[in-house]
């Protein structure tokens, strides 16, 4: 079965073609980083506007790539939500206008539901799994089951952990998206603040990042003000580990608690090396699984993945009458 | 053999959708739904049902006409990645129409303003003249404090906000802009965005 996903929930028009929910014959993502950058941050207009620029030539290029024509495909996957709503309704409608044109099915897949199945492309999943969602919207910990089966045990209480991380990256001045120079410069650096850790004893699974994140911020304007030198490696460093000590000991606990036969890390920050030595180094008694590189950011072959489940679980799931949702559930 | 093209023109740049299907000249489907704001779910069932009614497929498309703004209205990117994906799809002609033609098109004075409000009493707003069904554009799409506009025009034009246009005007005044690079497709948005404003 050739899956053809399409991602458009943020700032990537991405198109993708997988083959029977695991074989990833193209994967295009046309990012507008470098678009953004100029403003800090994702601005919502500007991203529709770059979507529909170049909503057809990501489909064009990822039929080419993949040598195949739209009558070889067999499902849509489009990703309903969350998101930004301008964004998100770009490859819904294009999406449609594929189903209605092959007459093919279509479903609508949660972006974070993708970014769990983005570790079912190198790896197998197996269950009970538990998976830690960490990115700049969303720092999760989801029990799953079964496939497409989820269960959020605990969640952010404030900021998302690759918010926290872009924040701090400001404040230090760092190029944009500062979630990957906090990364590097933190392998630089000594843990010289140890910052506290909120909610790491905490009974449930929720997380707080935002008092951590005031706290990194308040030293460095008191250091500022005092004209004190000091090293931003070393803030990066103490941020970090702080960071990824809540997270790995939270996952820890759950996953024991839960007695799962694997944990999965998904979401951009994913892609954080201090998060992944940190979590291979404690938990050795669990398999430990990542994503590749590749399919850590935002990207289309998550989503015909998660897709290619969602419909062999549900195969009357098939819906045009399908509407971005900016605050889609995944439970 | 042109009066037998078949024809789609689509429109989803303000709060009202307009999709109709035509065969040469002749209006053979029509939708024209105001005010729900759900263009994302209507759209495409919408079409598709109007498409089966009368046993055509998008591939059968000649022509497509596509309602391109002025203005940023979400909508307005909706309809345009559908007319996108439609000629990426299959070799059809792929035309471009101001939003604020089609509007004009639903009256039948000799004379015409229509008016896409952008607030802080601005609007998006054009001045056509017409005789016999073909309108001729005297002002262009434009984004401009509103009696700053109405003081150029003539009093007694009617001023239109809504209404369900008369896509055959759309032909017979010769409005379509026929796109020559449908990848490069984009909105009329007529002004850039507000962080690009501040960004200067």
């Amino acid at each position: 079965m050739l899956v053809m996903g399409v991602e458009t929930s943020c700032d990537e028009s991405s198109v993708s073609i997988v083959k029977d929910g695991k074989l990833v014959l193209s994967n295009i993502v046309l990012s507008q980083i470098d678009i953004h950058q100029a403003y800090g941050g994702v601005v919502p207009e500007i991203a529709s506007r770059e979507h529909v620029k170049g909503i057809t030539r990501v489909f064009d290029q990822a039929l080419k790539k993949a040598n195949v024509t739209l009558d070889d495909i067999d499902l849509i996957a489009v990703t309903e939500g969350p998101g930004l709503i301008g964004s998100l309704l770009i490859g819904i409608n294009a999406a449609k206008t594929v189903a209605l044109d092959r007459q093919i099915p279509i479903v609508g897949v949660h972006h974070i539901a993708g970014h769990i199945y983005a570790n079912h492309i190198s790896n197998e999943l197996e269950f009970p799994c538990l998976a830690l969602v960490v990115s700049g919207g969303h720092t999760e910990l989801i029990l799953m089951k079964e496939h497409m089966d989820f269960r959020k045990l605990g969640e952010t209480q404030d900021d998302a952990v690759g918010e926290a991380y872009d924040k701090i990256a400001r404040v230090l001045h760092l190029p944009y998206p500062g979630g990957p120079q906090v990364d590097y410069l933190a392998s630089l650096g000594m843990d010289k603040y140890h910052f506290p850790r909120p909610l790491i004893d905490s009974p449930d699974y929720n997380f707080s990042f935002s008092g951590l994140k005031s706290h990194v911020i308040n030293l460095h304007h008191n250091l500022m003000q005092r004209a004190e030198e000091f090293e931003v490696a070393d803030f990066c460093r103490s941020f970090q580990e702080a960071v990824t000590d809540i997270l790995v000991h939270k996952t820890k606990k759950a996953a024991k608690e839960y007695q799962v036969k694997q944990i999965i890390v998904a979401g951009g920050v994913a892609a954080n090396k201090g998060l992944r030595k940190k979590m291979k180094e404690w938990i050795q008694d669990i398999p430990v699984f990542f994503p590749a590189m590749e399919y850590c950011t935002d990207n289309a072959a998550m989503i015909a993945v998660a897709g290619y489940h969602q419909y062999q679980k549900n195969p009357t799931s098939s819906n045009m009458m399908l509407n971005g949702n900016s605050r889609l559930n995944l439970e | 053999m042109k009066s037998l093209y078949k024809r789609l023109i689509l429109d989803t740049a303000t709060k009202s959708i307009y999709v109709a299907l035509y065969l040469g000249d002749e209006e053979l489907q029509v939708r024209f739904q105001e005010g729900l704001n759900d263009h994302s779910v209507t759209l495409l069932p919408m079409l598709e049902e109007m498409l089966k009614t009368i046993h055509w497929k998008l591939e059968d498309l000649d022509e497509v006409y596509i309602g391109i703004g002025p203005g940023s209205y979400t909508g307005v990117r909706i309809g345009v990645s559908v007319a996108k994906m439609i000629g990426f799809m299959h070799p059809i002609d792929i035309y471009t129409v101001s939003s604020l033609f089609l509007l004009a098109s639903s009256s039948d004075s000799s004379e015409i303003v229509s008016f896409i409000d952008a607030r802080r009493n601005n609007a998006f707003m054009a001045y056509y003249k017409q005789n016999n069904h073909v309108l001729t554009e005297v002002i262009g799409d434009c984004l401009e404090n509103i009696d700053t506009f109405l003081s150029k025009v003539s009093p007694l034009a009617t001023v239109i906000k809504q209404g369900c246009p008369k896509g055959y005007k759309v032909f017979t005044s010769h409005m379509g802009q026929k796109v020559s690079e449908l990848h490069d497709l984009v909105p009329n948005y007529l002004q850039i965005t507000e962080a690009e404003r501040k960004k200067g």
